[in-house]
């Protein structure tokens, strides 16, 4: 497979995670919102903020008064800012027509459908009664892509490429939402003993990864803090957990890499390592200090991409 | 008169001055449509309707689209597609076919001659105009000789049909032909529109093209390679014809390359993949000569490969087609096809070339300033059908302008008496009824070692506009299922 | 007696804007011909790009340099040994029988053979509105006519390194009648060719130890082909013969086909190069 192509099925299998996390973001903070037990979590404000920081541009003054539908035309369908939904898709499907006659012909009208339907989306309605109905297509349109990408694909190296870059998205925007909630559990507390640990918020995360039922039927108590973040983080069944996303990419790179013998200085050994780093993790060491695990998370999952960058598709 | 029984066909409105290809002279259903004639005439109009729109919107999620340049922005558009198929029977196939191997076959002579020892310059057939004067003849290939003898790997024959019922050649296509993907897109658009009419017909099959045109592709390897490694070359996603250019990838099983894919090294050529650098053996390129090596042609291009010719002049890798193929490609190496063909081949042209005036002779200069109403005018060295004027729409003013632009470089020009496209029916959106339209058609030739194969089918265009004659797809043309069929 | 000669060649890229990646190739070798004995070639840079020598379109030798790494400055130098043999210009056999050759010059065999340097292209192209300038006396034989054809060049423009640069066309010296010794071979190839006579650019080094022009840079001359004779060559610039002071790389139908650097460099800034040319040459023993 061309470098070049390689690194467009990469970046169209990060594209497709990404748009579907930004979009159920959207609509279960907007809609959870709407009847949670607490004043702060009900405050739109509170949930705009959220928004703009889970999408990566957060912004510290609380006196500043968001516009809703400003916010969310920007990150849905706004064409000038580069991290909106719209954008991600358009990226989807730049991304998928360069490696055109290496995918299916059934995944490139899954994408191309997908895009039609955003960029004839009605700012308008989306905006003032919509959301409900925008965010919902694009999960259920991610999850078409991702389904045909199984489905219509031979489990080759092109495969292990696309699902690379899916897995090392997925554990990028599940540590950037855990970023986001427990930043927003930190504001808007629980009503009852320690009360960060048993923030509304949890369950919010929880349905933010559509973990919510698995997370229920697992460990059959209300969410906290703690049973959270060790699902979210460390349980390799959930299959939203970084655990199982970092077991997605070791065993793809076992295609794109199959030597038993590892270079210390290749991708594969990289993605062991850090691998292995979250299989002796325990609950404890994360409650300890939750920020410094997202960013050593999200610093290891970008070192990963670089390495791949050179190591695969740049030389 | 029109059979009125057929509902949809109860307002065609028929031009007895123009050839039509459904009807006779008298109104009469022509035999070999009368079985698909009463088909669609058990549809209403409504249904067309219907299918129009499902038809158009399967081709843009297919995403089968192309860019149209405008002064502001590039647009993305389908390509439109007529259900009406056109029909060719398989006497007047069988001259089609035989004509285009003559006139490719004639061509990759011509070309091979020019390049070396000149006989028919020599010889006083061919003036050498032909190749001093065109801005097509690259010097660098002199002495050159293409793997496996053949330069014009895939040609494109335009053919129209003329009031007198016989097939003309308006171009040959051997530069970089496009159009062969949409052959096949019609077909699949037409059978999952009207399947039922395919049980009627016994039909060729489009969809073998890519198989064969690898087959001869392979034939055509670099000395001393055992199973070559073929690519297409694309300038890029942006380029009009890319969807072509990945179908074509695709369905050949081989990977579609930019020029930043590649790079050489000893004057062999790699592809960078995955694992490393892999050797490239065979390039279909879809990229004009003039981009292909910035270091050996224009300068300033990043589409091409630097050190790509230099490869080629060692023999270390094929380009398809050759380097330098464009100078045939030439309007005024058209006029003398006819003396091409019976030079190289010693056989009588089969299809028919139409009557072309040389505005660089001053006494066919003459004729065309005098008649220039009657004639279309076309400069030599476009492609796509820019820049050509048919001298019955001009204005007078306009006459004037075109007669300036010959005076100020007759070499640039030729001129032909205007032809009358054969016209077929037409769905035609706005109206929503069928139509007598405009209609040539683009067969597909391709020539390997000691093989050729002409695709049994091949691009119907149809010029949309009424009355208009210019059929290309820039131009606003649309496209036909064409239909040849077996014996 | 032959000469040997010590060629350097520099060449330095200043560039406005980093570059990432870069390919250049040097038409600088001197040609191996009967008269010119190729002994070595010593490449060098300031940088260490991979270069690998390969043949350009027109069969002559190229140094083809691959830049992967980022730069904004790089530096090149070329050293060649050769030996040249003393030439006498004026040792041919001359025509036989002037009519013969004229006959011979207007037989299409000898147009077609000799086809590209009959042409006009871009930078030997005199417009039809322009005088005639320079017509043969038939009378007189080829060679006597080239070699008024080369004095009508060196009168005719003047030479001044600031008047014209490496995209100036023979139309626009025309109208300035300045220019150097590119625009001196222009106008001498486009004369030639009109009056039917083939002639070619030709690029190469001149040893400057007689006073010549040339200002340290790579020199331009004309070859024409004279029928029963071959090629000679003819320096316009300083009304002369080509002798042993020049030492040819390439020729071609213009200076687009001779041009000693091309490059394709992926950065956006502007870019600038200097060359330089040294000669230096010493007695055979």
């Amino acid at each position: 497979m061309l470098a070049r192509v390689a690194n467009n099925l990469f970046w169209m299998g990060r594209y497709i995670e990404r748009s579907e996390h930004i979009a159920r973001y959207l609509r279960v903070n907007y809609f959870s919102s709407l009847d949670a037990p607490n004043q702060v979590s009900q405050s739109r404000q509170f949930v705009l903020r959220s928004m703009l920081n889970m999408i990566g541009d957060p912004i510290e003054d609380e006196s500043i008064v968001h516009s809703e539908e400003r916010v969310l035309y920007k990150i849905g369908l706004d064409p000038n800012y580069p991290s909106s939904i719209i954008n991600n898709v358009r990226n989807v499907r730049e991304n998928a027509n360069s490696a055109r006659d290496l995918i299916s012909t059934e995944l490139y009208e899954s994408i191309n459908k997908f895009y039609h339907f955003i960029s004839k989306y009605d700012p308008k309605v989306y905006t003032k009664n919509g959301l409900h109905d925008f965010t919902l297509n694009v999960t259920e349109m991610s999850a078409i892509l991702r389904g045909k990408v199984r489905s219509t694909l031979m489990h080759d190296e092109i495969y292990a490429i696309i699902m690379m870059g899916t897995n090392i998205e997925r554990a990028t925007q599940i540590i950037r939402i855990i970023n986001a909630k427990s930043n927003d559990a930190l504001k808007a507390q629980g009503s009852y003993g320690d009360k960060f640990k048993n923030s509304f918020e949890w369950t919010t995360l929880l349905k933010c990864t559509e973990s919510y039922d698995m997370m229920r039927r697992y460990y059959k108590k209300t969410p906290s803090s703690i049973s959270t973040l060790e699902f979210l983080i460390l349980n390799p069944d959930c299959p939203r957990s970084i655990m199982n996303s970092l077991n997605q990419v070791f065993k793809h790179m076992q295609i794109l890499d199959p030597n038993t013998k590892l270079d210390r200085d290749s991708t594969a050994f990289l993605v062991a390592k850090v691998k292995a780093e979250y299989e002796f993790k325990c609950i404890i060491e994360i409650e300890k200090d939750i920020q410094s695990v997202i960013d050593t998370t999200l610093d290891s999952l970008y070192e990963i991409s670089q390495k791949m960058e050179e190591e695969f598709f740049s030389y | 008169m029109v059979n009125l029984e057929n509902q949809i066909f109860s307002s065609y409105k028929r031009n007895p001055v123009l050839f039509d290809e459904i009807f006779d002279k008298n109104g009469q259903v022509k035999d070999v449509y009368s079985k698909l004639f009463t088909l669609y005439g058990e549809h209403s109009i409504k249904d067309y309707v219907n299918l129009n729109e499902k038809a158009k919107s399967s081709f843009f999620n297919q995403g089968i689209t192309f860019q149209v340049y405008d002064k502001k922005k590039t647009e993305e558009k389908i390509f439109p597609f007529d259900l009406f198929p056109r029909i060719i029977p398989p006497e007047e196939w069988n001259i089609i076919e035989s004509g285009a191997i003559q006139r490719s076959r004639a061509l990759n002579l011509f070309l091979w001659d020019i390049y070396h020892d000149k006989k028919i310059i020599r010889q006083g057939i061919v003036p050498m105009d032909l190749i001093s004067s065109s801005a097509n003849y690259l010097d660098q290939m002199n002495k050159v000789d293409p793997p496996g003898g053949i330069y014009n790997h895939i040609s494109g024959t335009d053919i129209i049909k003329h009031t007198d019922g016989q097939y003309y050649v308006l171009e040959d296509n051997i530069r970089c032909p496009s159009g062969v993907s949409y052959v096949i897109c019609n077909r699949t658009a037409l059978k999952r529109a009207l399947f039922g009419v395919f049980n009627h017909y016994k039909t060729y099959s489009v969809t073998n093209y890519a198989e064969n045109l690898l087959d001869l592709l392979e034939t055509v390897k670099p000395k001393g390679v055992d199973i070559p490694n073929v690519v297409v070359i694309t300038p890029g996603m942006f380029n009009s014809a890319f969807y072509e250019h990945s179908y074509l990838a695709k369905t050949m099983g081989v990977e579609l390359v930019e020029g930043r894919d590649l790079f050489v090294e000893n004057d062999f050529v790699y592809m960078k993949t995955i694992q490393g650098p892999q050797k490239v053996d065979v390039i279909y390129r879809r990229i004009d000569d003039a981009f292909i090596d910035p270091l050996e042609f224009k300068p300033d291009s990043s589409l091409g490969v630097p050190g790509l010719f230099a490869a080629y002049k060692k023999g270390n890798v094929t380009l398809a087609n050759a380097p330098g193929t464009g100078v045939a490609d030439d309007k005024a190496v058209y006029t003398y096809m006819p003396e091409i063909i019976r030079y190289y081949l010693n056989e009588e042209p089969i299809l028919n070339n139409v009557h072309t005036y040389h505005c660089s002779r001053p006494k066919e200069l003459k004729y065309v300033l005098e008649h220039i109403e009657t004639l279309v005018i076309k400069p030599v060295d476009e492609a796509g059908g820019y820049g050509i004027s048919i001298g019955n729409r001009l204005s007078k003013k306009e006459i004037e302008v075109v007669k300036a632009q010959i005076l100020l470089n007759p070499r640039k020009y030729v001129a032909q008496p205007i032809m009358s496209l054969s016209v077929h029916p037409t769905y035609i959106d706005k109206t929503e009824s069928f139509e007598q339209r405009h209609v040539d058609l683009r067969t597909f030739t391709v020539l390997g070692k000691d093989k050729e194969f002409v695709l049994k089918g091949g691009l119907t265009r149809v010029a949309l506009k009424r009355g208009n004659l210019i059929v290309n797809s820039s131009q606003g043309g649309g496209s036909k299922d064409t239909w040849v069929l077996k014996t | 007696m032959p000469l040997e000669y010590f060629i350097t060649y520099k060449a330095e890229n200043t560039y406005e804007e980093p570059v990432h990646e870069a390919y250049w190739q040097f038409l600088v070798i001197p040609e191996e011909n009967e008269s010119q004995q190729f002994i070595g070639i010593d490449f060098n840079s300031s940088i260490n790009p991979k270069f690998e020598f390969s043949i350009n379109g027109y069969g002559f030798k190229t140094i083809r340099v691959h830049m992967k790494q980022k730069f904004e400055q790089i530096a090149f130098e070329a050293r060649f040994r050769l030996i040249k043999k003393e030439i006498n210009p004026f040792d041919f056999t001359p025509e036989a029988d002037k009519s013969k050759s004229i006959e011979k010059i207007q037989g299409l065999n000898f147009k077609v053979d000799y086809e590209a340097f009959l042409k006009t292209t871009p930078y030997t192209y005199i417009p039809y509105t322009k005088n005639i300038l320079f017509e043969f006396d038939w009378g007189n034989s080829i060679f006597d006519n080239l070699i008024a054809l080369n004095s009508y060049t060196y009168r005719y423009i003047q030479f001044n390194t600031k008047a014209t640069d490496v995209h100036t066309t023979l139309n626009e010296v025309l109208d300035i009648h300045q220019g150097v010794c590119q625009d001196f071979t222009h106008l001498f190839c486009a004369l030639a060719r009109t009056n039917g006579i083939p002639a070619r650019y030709v690029s190469g080094y001149l040893h400057q130890g007689n006073g010549y022009f040339g200002d340290l840079q790579m020199h331009a001359w004309a070859e024409a082909y004279i029928p029963y004779a071959g090629w000679i060559g003819f320096d316009p610039t300083n009304d002369i013969l080509a002798a042993t002071n020049h030492i040819k790389v390439a020729h071609g139908k213009d200076y687009s086909d001779c041009s000693p650097l091309k490059g394709v460099v992926y950065t956006s800034g502007k870019n600038q190069t200097v060359h330089s040319v040294q000669v230096n040459s010493q007695d055979q023993q």
